[in-house]
């Protein structure tokens, strides 16, 4: 067993290389809908049960379900009046079934990554060939649903496995949501290939605030911009990333739209936001500061 | 490396559409709209779970929400609940009635045998009844064998219709499901039921034995999770009805249809001294606001099923 992440190196809140984003951006704010299926009869997974009740978990299941049927098509609207694209964390067996809402998303000028097949299909135990498998059909998936490449990854449930980020990077992704060691793009470390991390979040990700820590509506809107403050106030200084994790059967109930757009209105109130996707977050990174990042680490973090 | 079993990575059920036959999917913005008697935007629900939870109920293979989380004999958790069947109930009607308003109890059967002087109270307060099971400590869930599922559901419905003649709607206690549930309550003679969270709006679920109307019911938005699960003040389950009620109305003028606005109480958790004034403000606030139809639930499934194409 690991006793550490292996897949970065300490790189300190100071005298870091300044980051700087397209246009003098402070701040570049990147929304990731996780669309999501969650099998109604699902395998067994050696190290997690899928559902907490006995198949079928009809209340578990069915209130995700919503999501696809309700929830998404809220959301994405008011997605669309901030102008504010997704970054898609796709569990990509919704291509199958809900193709409709794949259109929805490159309609709209969203990109799509994977989150695996589903939702209720963990990477905890796979073998490397498993792994492997599932990457290169997932970027098949998308790019038969979409034409666009997959660039980016989060395993679906975050249920990695000690090889994963390494086959991801011998794969060709080009960036990880895996970890949350940072507020800025990093380098990784993996055994070939190239790989990078940009800032996902489980501090603002609907998921963890509305149900583990019970959060209302207005808690949230204000958590959310408290969040956004603090990364716009450093970013003067070097840029930040602020994702804004979210779940349609979650942030698109009616008693909490109201609570994501205004999210939204105070994000996009500001000037020196760049509205980002994740593929042009990594892009960027990549061109103007991935070289740098990493001299300055071999060089000791000065 | 051995890895997972080769089913882990193989999917019989990846197919456009569900992964199960109860019913296709169906996304809201593409259902056409439905219009409420007046032209009202909003058909407000008002669903009472009026459950009784035995002390000795299972705690296996989950305990029901609201259920003996204490050793047993938990007089802390059975009373607590009994409470609103006795108390919190009447304040409910109380509050409701002063207001023109009227409810569903999602009724567990065995209430008709042991409080039937609460059965003619509601039925005095012109409630409607819906089935929610015998009680909270017979969860239909996967591993109910069949034939218990079906006497269960037998003796439930025998139990209510009894005592109130006809009773259409079904509720599954705890919003829990066998596979087979739904088959087995379109075969004990109920024509709809709630349970199933995955709309704003009613929808047809096959069975083999006809089709079931599916109600919305919600969880998430509910006094039970938002107040007794999840420890939430009472003003942030009625800032969020009244939230969801803005939002709900909204869509429902810019699609030219209605839409339902299901407020779910429960007497042990609402009718409690401390918040039944802020329910009694809340109901205040929504009838101020305007624009609602407050139809019963089968009221409210009829008007929807009248309206659907062919």
């Amino acid at each position: 067993m690991l006793s550490d992440c292996p897949h970065y190196a300490f790189m300190p809140w100071r005298r870091r290389p300044r980051i700087t984003w397209p246009g003098g951006a402070r701040i570049a704010f990147w929304v990731v809908p996780n669309i999501e299926h969650y099998e109604y009869d699902p395998p067994p997974n050696p190290r997690r049960m899928p559902w907490t009740r006995p198949v079928p978990d009809v209340l578990n299941y069915s209130w995700r379900d919503w999501g696809n049927r309700v929830g998404f098509w809220r959301m994405a609207e008011v997605m669309a009046r901030y102008g504010v694209r997704g970054s898609v964390s796709l569990n990509v067996a919704v291509c199958d079934h809900y193709p409709e809402i794949i259109e929805r998303c490159c309609e709209l000028g969203w990109e799509l990554f994977s989150h695996g097949t589903y939702n209720t299909r963990y990477f905890y135990g796979m073998s490397e060939e498993q792994q492997r498998a599932v990457i290169r059909e997932n970027r098949e998936t998308i790019r038969r649903a979409s034409g666009q490449e997959m660039d980016g990854w989060l395993t679906p449930a975050i249920s990695n496995d000690e090889t994963t980020q390494h086959i991801l990077a011998e794969e060709g992704v080009n960036y990880t949501l895996d970890l949350l060691h940072d507020d800025q793009p990093t380098p990784l470390i993996t055994r070939a290939g190239s790989l990078i991390s940009i800032p996902y979040s489980l501090e603002v990700n609907d998921v963890p605030l509305l149900i583990m820590r019970n959060t209302p509506p207005d808690r949230y809107a204000a958590i959310c911009k408290a969040q956004f403050d603090t990364l716009y106030e450093e970013g003067a200084e070097s840029g930040t990333v602020m994702c804004l994790p979210v779940h349609p059967y979650l942030i698109g109930q009616p008693h909490r739209l109201a609570a994501f757009e205004e999210v939204l209105r105070h994000v996009t109130s500001h000037d020196g936001v760049w509205l980002a996707t994740g593929r042009e977050i990594a892009a960027h990174y990549r061109a103007h500061h991935l070289a740098e990042h990493q001299a300055w680490i071999a060089a000791g973090t000065p | 490396m051995t890895g997972l079993p080769e089913e882990y990575l193989r999917y019989p059920r990846r197919r456009r559409g569900m992964d199960h036959d109860r019913y296709p999917f169906r996304a809201l913005p593409t259902a056409p709209p439905v219009r409420w008697p007046g032209g009202a935007p909003i058909a407000l629900w008002i669903a009472v779970h009026v459950g009784h939870f035995p002390m000795d109920m299972p705690l296996k293979p989950f305990v029901a929400p609201g259920g003996m989380e204490r050793p047993y004999p938990s007089f802390w958790d059975y009373t607590q609940r009994d409470y609103g069947n006795r108390i919190g109930i009447y304040r409910l009607m109380r509050v409701l009635a002063q207001r023109g308003l009227s409810a569903s109890a999602l009724l567990s059967a065995r209430l008709a045998e042991r409080y039937p002087v609460l059965m003619e109270d509601i039925a005095a307060a012109g409630w409607e009844v819906v089935c929610a099971g015998l009680d909270m400590g017979h969860l239909h869930h996967g591993e109910v064998p069949e034939e218990a599922e079906r006497a269960w559901i037998a003796e439930a419905a025998r139990l209510l219709r009894g005592r109130f003649g006809t009773v259409r709607g079904w509720h599954s206690p705890a919003h829990s499901e066998s596979h087979r549930t739904p088959d087995l309550v379109a075969e004990a003679g109920f024509t709809w039921s709630c349970g199933w969270v995955n709309d704003d709006m009613p929808y047809v679920m096959a069975t083999a034995h006809g089709p079931l109307l599916i109600m919305p019911l919600p969880q998430d938005l509910s006094d039970q999770r938002m107040l007794f699960q999840q420890h939430m003040a009472t003003e942030d389950f009625t800032a969020a009805i009244l939230a969801a009620y803005r939002l709900l109305r909204v869509e429902a003028e810019a699609t030219g249809g209605g839409r339902i606005l299901p407020v779910v109480v429960t007497p042990w958790v609402m009718g409690q001294p401390h918040r039944i004034p802020a329910f009694a403000a809340l109901l205040d606030s929504l009838l101020a606001e305007g624009g609602i139809w407050p139809g019963p639930a089968e009221a409210i499934l009829a008007e929807w099923q009248r309206q659907q194409p062919g």
